[in-house]
């Protein structure tokens, strides 16, 4: 089977299943009846003329199929809609919310790959010794530890008793840190991004260490070494070069995981992300907005997977496809 | 690699006949007693059902006792008369902690076996009888593997509790946290699936299998007496980690408050806590760490059964 034709395939089943979920989250949310009723029911003495004017503005006094049809032709022209509790346009929330979610998130990625390759190194270098042992030890415990405890203590720990880093949002609305809006936002940034960050070091280094292990077993790297070469090059040029693929496939499913973590990450540190907004969108049956981050999100880890299949077949001629 | 598979067959042939001996169990037990992060996993999960177990002895308060709140003491700091403190709705935290050990396991034990049996049932049936099932149930699986489960299963659980109201279903106790346990389940089976059918493909080949089928062993036979038992190692070690996964799953959907509010578990702690952490952090300290010794049991316990049991797997 030609690559093309594997690509092709997995574009088929990658819209199948983005298109599935939304009907599902769709008639779900359907299931419960009109979401305005069901918001409108707390809140009496609004007239009937109106609650017709806003079911007609979100296309409710249509039937369920064109309903649905009419929302993913509009998805199609990027028009996500306008948000029931917040009154703005999907579009411009997704961007202002987003943001701040891959502010966080992306930078938590990229700190981690950082730290993982050289922790993992170090430990793969010294197989069996006390510095592994503990690495690896610490990076078991960071792969157990749910991830809102973990931002729980650092708030405690930082926030509460040291002081330091503020515990909740992501800009001081009055006296911010120096006056600057780029250092405050930064300084925000620190717990949320430590707590990431040693949850996907702890993952990442694992994953580094024992392919870098495989890696330095092998026949080539004996030859590198014996015909001389320094040890530090053979080790992070030609070693983790050959490591480094399953990492790089591990990095795709982070970013396509992104929003799917997102929720607790950002419940946690009151985070004003996609998480948070997703969170509130459903307590408050803010359904425009549930269905278009459910598509993001799905998307998101759809595309993830793709990258994941090609890269693993385009890098490494020796998998087969299927 | 191949006399090594034959010796786990004629294990299992062993067991079958009642020769317990030097059964796959026994063998295992021995492999996983010299398994430190084996043991360390077993005898936190062992302290944790222990719990579970004796909820109502170790458990000063019921745990529904509010009456801290009625003295003004909620959110007291540990005393002798409440070892873990109080917390913001007048709880005792100990009590509370106690009791929701047997909420954990129950949502642990009670998503895996819906989803062990989906799983063990479609990947079986794919990897025993192949062909064109195989192909239909390994798609059906792949399409539920890339679901974000989490982000699904949240907007699923608030409208179920929408649903529900005005219905007879209404009255079914901790109804909320059978939603959380079954959707878990409904979702968690993928990975058993696969592994049901790798294991099943791999069995049915085997010579002791074919041995069977020689003798005149009935298919029904094949697969639940033969094929089934040998199968189970390595699915234990993935229900054992599924069991984990579930506890973490229901405490986060619980903490981001759409748990069941009738049901005493650790998730609803850290929720009602929440937001006094900077007046009363023993409650949700307490709590996350609780969620966190479990989870961690079993994940350790899941390691160590994948050495003991499936030491092919471990090079």
């Amino acid at each position: 089977m030609g690559i093309l034709r594997f690509i092709i395939r997995r574009l088929i089943f990658m819209v199948a299943l983005v298109v599935g979920i939304s009907i599902l989250i769709f008639f779900m949310i359907n299931a419960i009846g009109n979401p305005i009723d069901v918001l409108l029911a707390e809140r009496p003495g609004i007239s009937p003329d109106v609650i017709e004017n806003v079911k007609h503005y979100y296309h409710m006094d249509r039937g369920l199929t064109e309903q649905y049809l009419t929302w993913l032709g509009n998805v199609a022209r990027l028009d996500f809609g306008t948000s029931i509790v917040y009154g703005q346009p999907v579009k411009d929330m997704l961007l202002t919310w987003g943001w701040e979610t891959v502010k966080i998130q992306v930078s938590s990625i990229l700190l981690s790959l950082a730290l993982a390759v050289v922790i993992g190194v170090t430990a793969a270098t010294r197989q069996y010794s006390k510095t592994d042992f503990g690495i690896m030890t610490t990076a078991l415990l960071g792969r157990s530890i749910p991830g809102f405890f973990l931002g729980i203590l650092l708030i405690l720990c930082f926030s509460y008793w040291l002081q330091i880093f503020p515990s909740y949002g992501a800009y001081s609305t009055r006296n911010m840190l120096w006056n600057s809006p780029w250092l405050d936002s930064l300084w925000h940034m620190v717990l949320p991004v430590a707590m990431l960050t040693y949850f996907n070091t702890a993952t990442l280094t694992l994953l580094v260490r024992s392919n870098m292990v495989d890696v330095l077993r092998q026949d080539f790297v004996m030859a590198a070494h014996a015909s001389g070469l320094r040890p530090r090059d053979v080790v992070y040029r030609h070693a983790l070069k050959n490591a480094f693929i399953p990492v790089l496939t591990y990095l795709a499913i982070l970013f396509g995981l992104m929003l799917g973590t997102a929720p607790v990450t950002e419940t946690v540190f009151t985070w004003p992300g996609l998480g948070y907004l997703y969170i509130t969108a459903i307590a408050q049956l803010d359904y425009p907005v549930i269905m278009t981050e459910n598509l993001i999100i799905t998307l998101m880890l759809v595309m993830a997977n793709l990258v994941t299949d090609i890269a693993y077949v385009v890098i490494d001629p020796r998998i087969r496809l299927e | 690699m191949s006399t090594r598979t034959a010796d786990k067959g004629s294990e299992g042939a062993a067991l079958a006949h009642g020769v317990r001996k030097h059964g796959m169990l026994a063998l295992g037990w021995q492999r996983f007693r010299r398994n430190k992060t084996g043991l360390l996993g077993l005898t936190l999960v062992g302290v944790v059902v222990l719990v579970a177990v004796l909820c109502p002895v170790l458990a000063p308060y019921d745990p529904d006792d509010q009456s801290a709140m009625l003295k003004f003491e909620s959110k007291a700091p540990p005393s002798w008369a409440h070892p873990l403190g109080t917390d913001r709705m007048g709880y005792d935290v100990l009590s509370r902690l106690v009791y929701g050990a047997p909420t954990a396991l129950i949502v642990g034990l009670g998503s895996m076996l819906v989803a062990s049996l989906i799983g063990i049932v479609l990947g079986g049936i794919s990897g025993y009888i192949g062909g064109m099932a195989d192909e239909l149930l390994m798609r059906f699986t792949e399409f539920f593997l890339v679901i974000p489960i989490f982000v699904v299963i949240l907007v699923m659980v608030r409208i179920f509790g929408i649903l529900v109201v005005g219905t007879p279903l209404e009255k079914i106790p901790y109804l909320n946290l059978s939603t959380i346990i079954l959707i878990l389940g409904v979702f968690g089976w993928p990975p058993i699936a696969r592994m049901a059918r790798v294991e099943f493909l791999r069995l049915k080949e085997m010579e002791f299998v074919e041995a069977a089928r020689c003798v005149g062993v009935e298919p029904r036979s094949i697969v639940f007496r033969h094929i089934l038992p040998n199968a189970l190692p390595s699915l234990v070690v993935l229900i054992a980690l599924g069991i984990g996964g579930s506890i973490l799953m229901e405490s986060m959907i619980s903490f981001l408050g759409f748990g069941d509010p009738k049901a005493v578990s650790w998730g609803q702690i850290l929720y009602f806590n929440y937001e006094f952490l900077k007046i009363s952090p023993w409650a949700a300290v307490a709590a996350g760490t609780a969620i966190f010794v479990t989870v961690l049991g079993f994940n350790l316990l899941a390691d160590g059964l994948t050495d003991a049991l499936n030491p092919r797997l471990k090079e």
